[in-house]
C-alpha cells in the first residue's frame, strides 16, 4: 500500500475525477478527507465505498470559497487522523459561455471556486507542510489552461492561473520537502463533459490522437505517480493526460 | 525566569539566522533590520514551539517582529500550558 497511514485531502472528492482519487488513495491505505459542496447523498455513498477498502474516510460539507472554513478544513483533518500529508485541490465548476455573453457572476463565481479555492486550501495547508518540512500538492487544472478551450474564457483563465500558482509555490517551498505538480487533464467522461451534445463530442474525437475520451482513472493514475516516491524528483510540473489532445 | 527565555530565545534566533546573538538587540526589527524572511520566522515559531512544549497558532507568525514580541508571546502560551 502506497500511502498507508499517509492523511490526504481531497477537495471536490464526491464525483468525477476527485471522487476516482479518493478512492485510489484509499486503496492504497490512505486516511481520506474529501470536501464537496451540495452532493450529500454521492458523499455518503463514497464514504461506505471507501470503508470497504478498508479505511473510512471523513466527508466534509465545505464550500471551498470561504477562506474560514478551508481553514476548519485543515484543523479537523488534523484532529481526526493526526496530521496531514497530502492535499489535492480539484474542487472546481464550468460556467461555459461565449465571453461576448458571459456574465460578471459567471466569470467570479468559476475564478472564485477554481483559483481562489485552491488558495484558500493550499494557504491554510501550507504552514502544517512547512513546519515539518514534508508535504505532497497535486492541483488539479486542465488542457483548456494550456491551449484554451472555446466558450471557457473564464475556466480557462483558472486553470492556467492553477500551473502559473503551482510552478511558483513549487519553487518557493522545495528546500523543505514539499514537492508541487499540477495535474491537467483533456476530455474526461465525467459529470462535467456529460451535458455536451453528442456531435460535439464527436468532433471533440476527431483531435485526440489516442482516438478515446479519457477516464477519470487515467488522471487517478497520474496522480498516483506524482505522489509516489518514484516521482521524488519531480517538482513544479504539469502532466497532462488528455490522450494526445494539447500535444505542442 | 523570563531573563532566562530571552537569552534562550536569543540564542534560539541567532542560530536560525546565523548571527551572533550580541547582535540581536530585544527591540530590533527581524525584517527591516535582521534580515529574517518568512520561512526562517517559521523556524523560529517551530524552534520555540519545541523547545518549550507549546503550540503556537499559526496567525502568530504575523507578531514574530522582534525578540521582544516572540518572548511575550512564549510566556503567553507558557501560562497558558501551567
Amino acid at each position: 500500500m502506497m500511502f498507508k497511514d499517509k492523511v490526504a485531502i481531497v477537495t471536490g472528492g464526491t464525483r468525477g475525477i476527485g471522487r476516482e482519487i479518493v478512492l485510489m488513495l484509499a486503496r492504497e491505505g490512505a486516511k481520506v478527507v474529501f470536501t464537496y459542496a451540495k452532493s450529500v447523498k454521492e458523499a455518503e455513498g463514497l464514504i461506505t465505498q471507501t470503508e470497504k477498502l478498508g479505511v473510512k474516510a471523513l466527508g466534509l460539507q465545505i464550500d471551498v470559497r470561504e477562506f474560514e472554513k478551508t481553514k476548519e478544513l485543515i484543523e479537523k483533518t488534523k484532529a481526526a487522523f493526526g496530521g496531514l500529508d497530502i492535499l489535492v485541490n480539484n474542487a472546481g465548476i464550468t460556467r461555459d459561455k461565449a465571453l461576448m455573453m458571459m456574465t460578471r457572476e459567471e466569470w467570479h463565481e468559476v475564478i472564485d471556486t477554481n483559483l481562489n479555492g485552491y488558495f484558500n486550501v493550499t494557504r491554510n495547508a501550507i504552514v502544517t507542510f512547512l513546519k515539518q518540512k514534508s508535504g505532497n500538492i497535486v492541483n488539479i487544472s486542465s488542457v483548456s489552461g494550456l491551449i484554451g478551450l472555446a466558450r471557457q474564457t473564464n475556466y480557462a483563465a483558472s486553470k492556467a492561473g492553477i500551473i502559473g500558482f503551482t510552478k511558483s509555490l513549487a519553487r518557493e517551498v522545495a528546500l523543505y520537502g514539499i514537492r508541487v505538480n499540477a495535474v491537467a487533464p483533456g476530455f474526461i467522461e465525467t459529470d462535467m463533459l456529460s451535458g455536451l451534445k453528442e456531435e460535439f463530442k464527436a468532433k471533440m474525437l476527431e483531435h485526440i490522437p489516442l482516438g478515446r475520451l479519457g477516464k477519470a482513472e487515467d488522471v487517478s493514475a497520474a496522480v498516483k505517480f506524482l505522489l509516489s516516491d518514484a516521482a521524488s524528483y519531480i517538482t513544479g510540473q504539469v502532466v497532462v493526460v488528455d490522450g494526445g489532445l494539447a500535444i505542442k | 525566569m523570563m531573563q532566562d527565555i530571552e537569552n534562550d530565545i536569543r540564542n534560539l534566533v541567532a542560530e536560525i539566522i546565523e548571527k551572533d546573538p550580541s547582535e540581536i538587540k530585544s527591540d530590533a526589527r527581524f525584517v527591516e533590520d535582521l534580515g529574517v524572511d518568512s520561512m526562517m520566522a517559521l523556524e523560529i515559531l517551530a524552534g520555540v514551539e519545541k523547545k518549550y512544549k507549546i503550540a503556537i497558532p499559526e496567525e502568530k507568525l504575523a507578531d514574530f517582529k522582534t525578540l521582544d514580541s516572540i518572548v511575550v508571546i512564549a510566556r503567553e502560551y507558557l501560562s497558558k500550558n501551567a
